[in-house]
């Protein structure tokens, strides 16, 4: 069989478009796994102060408030259509409900934004607790559980 | 008789013996309102009961229903694999809640998986770990549900194939998942052991989804708290066994913080896969008895 040119081109860039949008999607789930590993650490070191194993320090609360809102401002980004299933524990209601799902990480994006001014314990609780809980609303409702 | 009728005779007996058979083994057999003692009630416990089975995380109204969402007034749809249910309205209201129960009524509910009109509940509802409770624990829980505002709610029935039959043939499944013994705490532990393990075994109902099932849906005793396929369909519930040992928390204060608070103090693991519904519950319990759920859970080895 003889192919044309022009159809031996547009199977090319068929193909490399295919290719380009896979390597896209899974793009943004590595991206986007490495950004909540970034927060997870980042909690880890807020967490401590709450449960007393650490002391209080305006410095390290700015600084990990401060990773955790810049990468949910990125994580906005991070959810193209089609970027679920796999390895990954994103929830089909991510897409299916996009307002819904937009808002809780707006709330999450608004909570870490408060945690970066905090400036005494009294006011560090109450924040961390408003933060923690806007990742268990998102995660709740967004994520699967655990892949075997 | 021809060969042909007299084998068309022998199948109709086997058939009529085998539907007898199905019957009498599947019938429904509510214990007598004797069996009930006289108890004074105690509201503060029924209410410790209905957070530590965390009622209100299948009872709860739908999303999308008006009134309180922090009352258990039922009907959110719970999918299941053989088709989904709607958990009863568990308020004060005679019409679709537990208004017209008596007392003998929800213990036959929370002991034997049978309805007020004497038919099998299917085990979603999980009686297989409430019949482990006390009676007094039953009457306190009965008490505490009846003292909440009633709320009428739609009724709506289960969307399951073949129901009625189905429903009926839950009796065969009962004698299986029945010839397990109740749970009792193994003698010899401390107070709180012993009250964790109460807790977590028969109000709490943990093993209803951290111990994977048998082949014939009843709780697998050998991989007891050893986690399973998620009952949701998709990825896994975790063991509960080995927590210390697999570092999933440092101490006992550890997960008993974890249990309070959840993932607002970043104990991100509780909330997925309805954990975190069940979290919010467990929050609601006295310290005292979250604290002996957190010492019966890290002695699961």
């Amino acid at each position: 069989m003889r192919l044309s040119k022009q159809a031996v081109a547009s199977f090319a860039v068929t193909g490399m478009v295919l290719g380009a949008s896979l390597a896209v999607l899974a793009d943004a789930f590595q991206d986007r796994h490495m950004a909540m590993e970034e927060i997870g650490d980042a909690m880890k070191a807020l967490g401590a102060i709450a449960k007393k194993e650490a002391p209080f320090d305006a410095a390290v609360v700015k600084k990990s408030a401060t990773t955790i809102a810049d990468n949910l401002k990125t994580a906005s980004g991070l959810f193209p259509a089609g970027s679920g299933g796999g390895d990954s524990r994103a929830k089909p209601e991510i897409w299916t409900d996009a307002a819904g799902f937009e808002k809780t990480l707006k709330d999450a994006q608004a909570a870490a934004a408060a945690l970066q001014s905090v400036a005494d314990e009294a006011a560090f609780r109450p924040a961390l607790g408003t933060l923690g809980g806007s990742c268990k609303a998102c995660h709740d409702k967004y994520r699967l559980p655990p892949k075997p | 008789m021809t060969r042909r009728s007299r084998s068309a005779a022998t199948l109709a007996t086997l058939l009529v013996a085998g539907a007898a058979a199905f019957w009498l083994l599947t019938r429904p057999a509510p214990l007598p309102a004797s069996v009930v003692p006289s108890h004074e009630l105690d509201l503060r416990n029924g209410e410790t009961l209905f957070h530590a089975g965390s009622c209100l995380a299948c009872h709860r109204p739908p999303d999308d229903a008006p009134g309180d969402h922090g009352l258990p007034s039922g009907g959110r749809p719970f999918p299941t694999p053989i088709g989904v249910f709607y958990p009863q309205n568990l308020t004060p209201d005679p019409e679709t809640g537990l208004g017209r129960w008596n007392e003998i009524d929800f213990v036959n509910a929370m002991r034997l998986g049978i309805s007020p009109s004497g038919t099998h509940y299917f085990p979603a509802f999980p009686y297989a770990s409430y019949r482990s409770m006390t009676m007094a624990d039953l009457l306190d829980l009965r008490a505490y549900l009846r003292s909440l505002p009633a709320v009428r709610s739609g009724p709506r029935a289960a969307r399951v194939p073949l129901l009625t039959l189905a429903r009926r043939g839950v009796g065969l499944w009962k004698r299986i998942a029945f010839r397990q013994p109740a749970f009792s705490p193994a003698p010899g532990h401390p107070l709180s052991w012993t009250r964790g393990a109460y807790l977590v075994n028969a109000p709490g109902h943990c093993g209803e989804c951290h111990t994977p099932k048998d082949v014939l849906m009843v709780a697998d005793q050998s991989r007891f708290m050893a986690g399973g396929p998620h009952p949701g369909g998709e990825g896994k519930v975790p063991s509960l066994r080995g927590l210390l040992a697999r570092k999933r928390y440092k101490s006992a204060d550890d997960l008993v913080l974890a249990l309070q608070n959840g993932e607002t103090l970043g104990y991100e693991h509780l909330s997925s896969g309805g954990m975190a519904a069940i979290q919010e519950n467990l929050a609601r319990l006295p310290e005292g008895d979250v604290q002996a759920i957190a010492a019966y859970l890290l002695s699961l080895e």
